[in-house]
């Protein structure tokens, strides 16, 4: 339904986005995964027409939307980032603008302000003004702005940046909605892990602005197939114990956690005993030792070297 | 372009203290500055040793007869402090039966006043000096008081057409001055809305809306343009009908003066929109800039103050000047379409050029 073809952004000779392809079949919900900085906004922002791409093409249908972006904004519904609302006027008002510009009058697009705001939750507060509202409340009036016009693909920036897990919950809820029973294509980006785990068929996992894996939770987990990871708890931090363990030939990576380290070893090397003696060599106790199915953060950890968060 | 003008009108329903603080200043203004002394321009008067109260009150009495100055009896430091630090153009010493200009510099509301104080008194003196060779001094003075009230010999001055001469009304161009300036910053406020919602996401939302850009355009600077030319038309009401100003009978005329300079302004405005990228950075630059416009056009200052050739060439630059030059015209000089002509041409001039250079500039920095 909608595609990239090596989508590249260069901005003043930094490049930005660096050749990006994916795709979005109709009514999947893909999820566009990195850390900030990754370059995911810069590349929503050129499938949605926003911003012109230094090379590469965005394809709705098979037909090229650069030059002819009205094609793409007719079937896009685009969730920004930030409040992209009047902090000045209600809930109510904001959607009747945004209503406005997509040519809803009279009694339909009453009802389609009181649908969507239904979907969000908040059909009770629509006459309080947008400023009164908590982060949250703002951020799923955002969402209800780009619904109004029941878009074919919706685009979500971020949407649950920094709110309360009420609002988080309901925002959560208002995607799978859309996506599991209304058919709407789905593309989030986030860089919660779990997020995207939950709510997406499949994702792409952006960094530095190029995509580095790509695939189902389970294709993206088997890139791990070949490792375990340890999480030891310990009755006292050891420097010394994680120096000595990274030592062992299995180890592929030895970190400290809040209550002991982590380990990934290749897959069943039979490493307990050596930790077992280790760890009575630099005095400290072993409490629990548990053997973890990589998750997709120790995906995104083995590609690139850090954490989504850092 | 609807739904942007509704959204603009609908923010303004919340919040008209803006709007209504500026026409409320345009007015308190004008009262504070226009309309104290009538328009006079007030000159100290202090005294010399050797000259009584009851002698400066006649003199001070004979020099307030004149209808463009004030005089005010003062002590001498203070009197001397105001034109040292420049708050006064000149002050008067009286001494007997003699005066003495004190001036910092030269400068043509000075030069007027010594005018006028030489002539009040060239007259009594001679006056004086006449009664006494009379031999009967008062009845000379009543006799020369009735013949001037009815003189054999009069001088009758005309303008260049024949009609009447009209006595500048500074009262007028103070209302003009402070209505125009002050409806700049309304204006500004408006169109900074573009740098708002462009920071704020809204502006995107509504490039992937149906919505064209040149609708979105036309509906802040619609609304930019009603804002700034309704405070402009209350404003001049308040003076016509409130106050009872002369605005020369031809306010429709006025007003489509006032519609070109609005357009003007806020072409101006759009030009600033574009050169700044944020909301904060237009309340920086705007309001930094515009204050210096009615300096350089002469706005509060009696025409004929600013004789600095590099500042009549900026001035020429300011839609205010154009502005102050077709309003006066029509309001005091009777000035018609043909008199107004070239003020209005560089107004359409100013705002056509600000006008396409600030949004390209916007649509540059969008990109």
């Amino acid at each position: 339904m909608l595609e990239t073809v090596e989508l590249r952004k260069e901005f003043k000779g930094k490049t930005a986005v660096d050749d990006v392809s994916l795709y979005l079949n109709k009514g999947e919900s893909v999820g566009l995964l990195g850390p900030n900085g990754a370059g995911k906004s810069t590349t929503i922002s050129m499938i949605s027409s926003l911003v012109k791409p230094t090379k590469g093409d965005v394809r709705l249908h098979g037909r090229s939307v650069i030059k002819q972006p009205q094609d793409i904004r007719k079937v896009l519904g685009v969730v920004p980032q930030e409040i992209a609302l009047y902090e000045e006027l209600s809930a109510y008002e904001n959607l009747t603008f945004f209503g406005r510009l997509y040519k809803l009058k009279g009694a339909a697009l009453e009802s389609k302000i009181q649908e969507t705001l239904e979907m969000v939750g908040l059909r009770e507060r629509q006459k309080e003004l947008i400023k009164t509202f908590s982060g949250g409340m703002k951020r799923r009036i955002n969402i209800a702005a780009a619904l109004l016009h029941d878009p074919e693909i919706v685009i979500m920036d971020e949407p649950t940046v920094g709110i309360d897990p009420q609002s988080r919950t309901h925002i959560l809820d208002t995607v799978r909605l859309l996506n599991r029973e209304k058919g709407t294509t789905v593309l989030y980006t986030s860089h919660y892990m779990e997020e995207v785990e939950q709510l997406c068929n499949r994702m792409y996992i952006m960094d530095h602005g190029r995509i580095i894996a790509s695939g189902t939770h389970e294709e993206l987990q088997r890139i791990l197939s070949g490792e375990d990871t340890l999480l030891i708890q310990l009755n006292a931090p050891s420097q010394g114990l994680i120096q000595e363990l990274q030592q062992l030939e299995p180890v592929r990576r030895a970190e400290e956690t809040d209550n002991g380290l982590k380990l990934i070893v290749t897959k069943q090397s039979n490493i307990l005993t050596a930790v077992v003696q280790a760890a009575e060599r630099q005095r400290v106790q072993i409490i629990n030792i548990h053997v973890h199915t990589p998750s997709l953060e120790d995906v995104f950890l083995h590609l690139t070297g850090r954490t989504l968060r850092d | 372009m609807v739904p942007d003008l509704l959204a603009q009108w609908m923010k303004e329903r919340r919040s008209p203290y803006l709007l209504l603080t500026f026409i409320g200043l345009s007015v308190l203004a004008v009262v504070l500055f226009g309309m104290s002394s009538e328009g006079k321009t007030k000159i100290d008067v202090f005294l010399a040793e050797g000259t009584s109260e009851a002698e400066a009150a006649g003199w001070i009495e004979r020099l307030n007869k004149s209808e463009a100055f004030e005089f005010v009896l003062r002590d001498e430091e203070p009197a001397r402090a105001e034109v040292r630090e420049g708050r006064a153009m000149a002050a008067v010493q009286l001494l007997p039966d003699d005066y003495r200009i004190v001036a910092a510099v030269d400068e043509i509301q000075g030069l007027l006043a010594e005018r006028h104080v030489d002539t009040v008194f060239r007259q009594e003196l001679q006056l004086r000096a006449a009664a006494e060779r009379s031999g009967d001094p008062e009845r000379f003075r009543l006799d020369a008081e009735r013949i001037l009230q009815n003189p054999p010999l009069t001088l009758h001055a005309a303008a260049p057409d024949g009609g009447e001469i009209v006595s500048y009304d500074m009262g007028l161009q103070l209302m003009f001055g402070f209505a125009l300036f002050l409806a700049m910053f309304t204006i500004g406020s408006k169109i900074n809305a573009v740098n708002a919602e462009k920071t704020s996401g809204i502006w995107n939302r509504m490039i992937l809306s149906p919505v064209r850009k040149t609708q979105m355009y036309l509906g802040h600077l619609t609304y930019g343009f009603a804002a700034g030319f309704l405070q402009l038309a209350i404003v001049y009401l308040i003076f016509l009908y409130g106050f009872g100003f002369d605005l020369g009978g031809r306010f429709g005329m006025l007003l489509i003066v006032s519609a070109l300079y609005t357009v003007a302004a806020v072409a101006l405005a759009m030009l600033i929109a574009g050169m700044t990228k944020t909301p904060v950075q237009f309340n920086m630059v705007y309001p930094s800039v515009v204050p210096i416009f009615p300096l350089i056009s002469g706005a509060y200052m009696p025409p004929g103050t600013i004789t600095n050739d590099v500042l009549l060439v900026i001035g020429e630059f300011v839609p205010l000047t154009h502005a102050m030059d077709a309003l006066l015209g029509i309001a005091l000089y009777d000035a018609g379409w043909g008199d107004i002509f070239l003020p209005l041409a560089k107004l359409l001039l100013f705002a056509v050029i600000c006008m396409g250079v600030g949004i390209n500039l916007v649509e540059r920095g969008r990109r």
